[in-house]
């Protein structure tokens, strides 16, 4: 009786917390019959922004494990004055508005910005390309997975990296047979939240790449395209993306748990010092 | 009481009344909406021009047929301004809002950025760069309808082979274009004034003009009749019109 109205509170609490987050999810569902889904998914638009996306999604994740790894590494392994700084920085793009990340990619690598010269000199052509859009979605997503990687190195013991420098490994056999086998799990949850944020990935997009069937039109433009000319269509391509989504969200969870049972995705925004 | 009851409590009082809050904000005249000014649902191109007339309305600029869609599926709105009676005389025909009154009219022009990196001199250039870059709004939308119109009564129509991006709105066009993206786009006559620095404006001749008329229409049962009528006679009146000659529309 005592803790009667608390238990209550909660339970109300998540109770409408769980409604309000399913059903614009759960209505999705409803307003489509079976038939239109298959229909909306074997259609040319779907096909051509499901390609596009997949494409220019396992290019951006190439480039984020390529590069976020090391920098992860570094800044979960020395301390330095700045360090701070620079994890804000690449966190940065985690909470910037997309239209933001946009302008800024625009004003960075558009034709008449800052580097537009330099690139055409080269022969790179980004405007209206995939390119433009793998730049788009590495921007934006590879906070998520350099946030969850730091956080992963900072858990290796590091008492096991220190045993083996001693027993004559160089730091970068410790770093391949060490620390990046024991991060292994977090890394992998990491990548997993960053592709689930770069399927999503709409408004960098739109204004660096534009839209163009086949070429820059992913799945999340596809269902801003199509809400005014092929409602079904669009609601179609939704779907997919939540059942898409859901499923990396879930693979996130699961990845961490073959090394520790009790990590969440919560991990990605924890304090650094946590473990 | 023991302590606990005063957590439980209090925590539960906070719940209701954060909520309730909450829905305070959705309550006609609250919060959530700025008063009781009237929900205006606007074509994007008449973003500069509108709030010029009377800033007395909370505006929602757009492609007007994705507004028209967002009115079909509920969305509430006092006055929908479309870039096309396509898009009014439809909503009107299903009982959605009341007659359409034409209120202005626009022409075509493109654009090329100051920099002009194709080198288009007039329209039937962009015909002769093969590389070129040519940024449109999908058939659906009034600015990539009347495109398409320009093109077919030029016997362009091959040129829309160029395009690298099909934009949700005029805005999107004139933003590509601006900022040298693009190389060339269709826009209104009107949207060339916002970035005169940065772009050149080409003519279209007048025998491929398409009849771009801007229609005005109020909803069968808006929220706000006061508010709504007085919009209207607004940009009717001689100031409305006036704003509009300024931003160099056309008056029917």
């Amino acid at each position: 009786m005592r803790s009667s109205s608390f238990a209550a509170a909660l339970v109300a609490a998540a109770a409408l917390s769980l409604v309000f987050l399913l059903i614009p999810i759960v209505a999705i569902f409803v307003e489509l019959s079976p038939g239109e889904l298959a229909d909306g998914l074997t259609s040319q638009v779907a096909r051509d922004a499901l390609r596009v996306t997949a494409e220019t999604n396992l290019a951006a994740l190439a480039l984020i494990v390529l590069f976020g790894t090391p920098t992860a590494y570094l800044l979960a392994t020395r301390s330095f004055r700045g360090r701070a700084l620079l994890v804000t920085l690449v966190e940065l793009p985690l909470v910037l508005p997309p239209a933001v990340a946009g302008i800024g990619l625009l004003a960075a690598f558009g034709r008449l910005g800052l580097l537009g010269g330099t690139l055409e000199a080269l022969g790179i052509e980004i405007a209206f390309t995939k390119l433009a859009v793998v730049l788009a979605v590495t921007y934006v997503a590879s906070p998520f997975y350099v946030r969850t990687a730091i956080a992963a190195f900072e858990a290796v013991d590091p008492d096991l990296v220190a045993a083996s420098r001693t027993l004559g490994a160089g730091p970068a056999r410790t770093f391949g047979r060490v620390a990046l086998p024991l991060a292994a799990g977090g890394l992998g949850a990491g990548l997993a939240l960053a592709f689930a944020r770069g399927l999503g990935e709409f408004g960098a997009t739109i204004m660096f790449a534009g839209s163009f069937q086949g070429v820059t039109q992913t799945l999340s433009l596809a269902v801003y395209q199509e809400f005014d000319v092929d409602f079904d269509l669009a609601l179609a391509i939704g779907a997919l993306l939540v059942l898409a989504s859901a499923l990396i969200l879930f693979a996130a969870k699961l990845i961490p748990a073959w090394k520790r049972s009790n990590s969440t995705s919560i991990t990605a925004f924890a304090p650094s010092g946590s473990r | 009481m023991s302590r606990r009851r005063v957590l439980g409590a209090g925590a539960l009082a906070a719940l209701v009344a954060t909520t309730a809050s909450a829905l305070a904000l959705a309550a006609p005249g609250g919060d959530g909406r700025a008063g009781a000014r009237p929900l205006v649902l606007a074509a994007a191109s008449l973003a500069e021009v509108l709030p010029r007339i009377t800033s007395e309305a909370s505006y929602s600029f757009g492609s007007s047929n994705s507004l028209a869609e967002q009115i079909r599926r509920g969305a509430p709105f006092d006055v929908y301004f479309s870039a096309s009676p396509l898009y009014t005389q439809a909503l009107h025909r299903e009982g959605l809002a009341r007659k359409p009154v034409a209120f202005a009219t626009n022409s075509l022009v493109v654009i090329v950025p100051r920099s002009n990196p194709a080198k288009i001199k007039t329209i039937f250039d962009l015909a002769r760069r093969p590389k070129l870059k040519l940024v449109v709004a999908g058939p659906k939308v009034p600015i990539g309808l009347y495109t398409r119109e320009v093109l077919k009564r030029l016997g362009l129509l091959r040129v829309l082979k160029k395009t690298v991006s099909l934009e949700p709105d005029v805005k999107g066009i004139v933003g590509k274009v601006a900022l040298g993206q693009a190389d060339a786009g269709f826009v209104y006559l009107t949207d060339v004034a916002p970035v005169a620095t940065r772009v050149r404006a080409l003519r279209v001749p007048e025998r491929a003009q398409p009849t771009v008329v801007y229609e005005l229409a109020i909803a069968t049962k808006p929220n706000d009749v006061e508010g709504a009528q007085e919009l209207v006679i607004a940009v009717l009146g001689p100031d409305g019109r006036r704003q509009l000659r300024a931003a160099r529309f056309g008056l029917p």
